[in-house]
């Protein structure tokens, strides 16, 4: 229990120090009571086959509710693994999924044909 | 099925366990290795083959062979004539038939032996198994096998697994038309795995066939040196190790935006991860030969490997089995209702994971110190477990260090 309350409060994603989804409003969620039920926001973009931020890894507290805005320079379809969420990315527009992180365990999101993983979700 | 994800197949993985699991871990491990060290028996114990009670059983081989012979008939239905999408062969491949041959073996002995189809084969031999061949074509199987799981491009999708089943079943045809089934025996390399496991259970399985109930300890003692043995282990335990490294956000990045492409690159980690493992436990026992002054020790330390490689398995495979086994009772019963993603809590998979690599290194330290002053100058037993020691700390703690930072 130690172990969680460290992780919680340093609240970096293991191995990802350098890979902090900027996007992620985890920092508010961390820090003011309010923003608990607020939107943990991602976003991410794909330009010829990479994926900016680099894939990382974003901790999303169980229950919390979260934006993922994805853009794609070429058509494409994005996948929640788990919770299978699904939406199709038209080229170049910013595509937003909606869903309620209500389980835990580590999560890929993923394009379907160029078979990126924008990030990981840990849900915890 | 797309299949980016580790294990082929899965929708989910662990999350990383808290710190302090991993510390308790780490403790525990090290307190028992150098209590071992000073505590344990001074003459070997375990007697191997010779140990535990006969048990009046006759297990009917015939029957439960044409049973799998049907099952992997289904299977191959499914992949040949089932939907893309919510295919239930590559459960029954990966989650079914991989890890649930582990609890299996670890209940009920060397149970895909029992059960092993090809087994139903005519035991005509046209020529012996040259003895050096060994594990060797075992530790190969399950090389291929695991980067299939884990590296190639499309795990769960139904060219790779009929692709799979063809060299597998080609190998398996083959080996035993000309050597009978002596093949089987150490060139299957699920045999040969659920062998290696089956060596824990307490009912254990004498060469000639004979049931008994065993200290798994006797059993884990049973095992043969042989050929490609150590090879067979470092796979088991260095692929499970890439598995739990593969997740992590900087070796996904490294996949996806590297020059050798995600398949070269992942084929790379996983050999390395392998080749890893292997170094260390040749250098480690080489060490200890030097000081406990006896030589050619390394295929007669392997099998204080197995329990630690189990304990691996099991760490990165509980959930798995647990998650996904209910999708393969879905999908081929067709079962109302949906998977329970949450049928375990976080906090019992990581205390699972912990229990499962603590135990395998207790149990792997207790094997080598009996096997250390059976085989080395009785003087120098002590000192020369050190290294191997060393060895199961490094590969301990590297279990825990993955399963807390990737």
């Amino acid at each position: 229990m130690l172990g969680c309350a460290w992780v919680v409060l340093v609240g970096c994603g293991p191995l990802s120090t350098t890979h902090h989804n900027p996007g992620s409003s985890h920092e508010v969620a961390t820090t003011s009571p309010t923003a608990v039920s607020g939107e943990v926001r991602v976003a991410i973009t794909i330009a010829r086959g990479e994926v900016s931020p680099p894939s990382g890894w974003v901790e999303i507290k169980k229950g919390a509710a979260v934006a993922l805005t994805v853009t794609s320079d070429v058509a494409d379809e994005v996948h929640v693994h788990g919770y299978d969420v699904e939406a199709d990315l038209p080229a170049g527009q910013a595509t937003t999924l909606r869903f309620t992180a209500d389980q835990s365990g580590v999560f890929e999101v993923e394009t379907h044909e160029n078979k990126l993983v924008l990030t990981q979700l840990a849900v915890k | 099925m797309t299949g980016v994800l580790a294990h082929g197949v899965g929708s989910r993985s662990d999350l990383p366990i808290p710190l302090f699991y991993a510390y308790a871990g780490a403790f525990a491990a090290l307190v028992v290795s150098f209590l071992a060290l000073g505590l344990l028996w001074a003459d070997s114990r375990f007697r191997g083959e010779s140990a535990g009670r006969v048990l009046p059983v006759r297990p009917p081989a015939k029957v439960l062979r044409i049973i799998t012979a049907v099952l992997g008939a289904y299977t191959l239905g499914w992949l040949i004539l089932g939907p893309e999408e919510g295919n239930a062969a590559p459960y029954l491949v990966y989650v079914v038939f991989w890890v649930g041959l582990v609890p299996a073996s670890l209940l009920f002995g060397p149970v895909w032996r029992l059960l092993n189809p090809f087994r139903l084969l005519p035991d005509r031999p046209r020529r012996p198994l040259p003895p050096r061949l060994g594990h060797w074509p075992a530790a190969a199987g399950l090389l291929v096998f695991t980067w299939m799981e884990l590296v190639s491009p499309e795990p769960a999708a139904g060219v790779t697994l009929l692709l799979f089943a063809l060299l597998y079943g080609g190998a398996q045809l083959t080996g035993t038309l000309v050597y009978g089934h002596a093949w089987l025996e150490r060139g299957d390399p699920f045999e040969v795995y659920s062998t290696l496991a089956g060596h824990l259970a307490p009912l254990g399985r004498r060469a000639d066939g004979t049931v008994v109930l065993r200290n798994p300890f006797d059993g884990l003692d049973a095992i043969q040196p042989a050929p490609g043995l150590v090879a067979t282990v470092c796979v088991l335990l260095g692929s499970t190790g890439y598995d739990g490294f593969s997740g992590a956000p900087v070796w996904v990045d490294a996949l996806q935006s590297g020059p050798l492409g995600r398949t070269g690159l992942g084929t790379i980690g996983l050999v390395t991860a392998i080749g890893v493992v292997l170094l260390l436990y040749v250098a480690c026992i080489g060490l200890a030969g030097l000081i406990g002054g006896a030589r050619d020790l390394a295929p007669r330390f392997a099998h204080s490997l197995v329990p630690i490689a189990v304990g691996y398995l099991i760490a990165h495979y509980f959930s798995l089995l647990v998650i996904e086994g209910q999708r393969v009772a879905i999908m081929t019963l067709r079962l109302p209702g949906e998977v329970d993603q949450e049928i375990v809590s976080p906090a019992t998979i990581a205390t699972v994971q912990v229990g499962a690599i603590v135990l395998g290194h207790v149990a792997g330290v207790v094997a080598a110190h009996d096997r250390s002053v059976r085989l080395l100058a009785p003087a120098r037993a002590v000192a020369g477990q050190i290294p191997l020691f060393m060895l199961m700390i490094c590969y301990t703690l590297g279990g825990l260090t993955l399963l807390f930072a990737a």
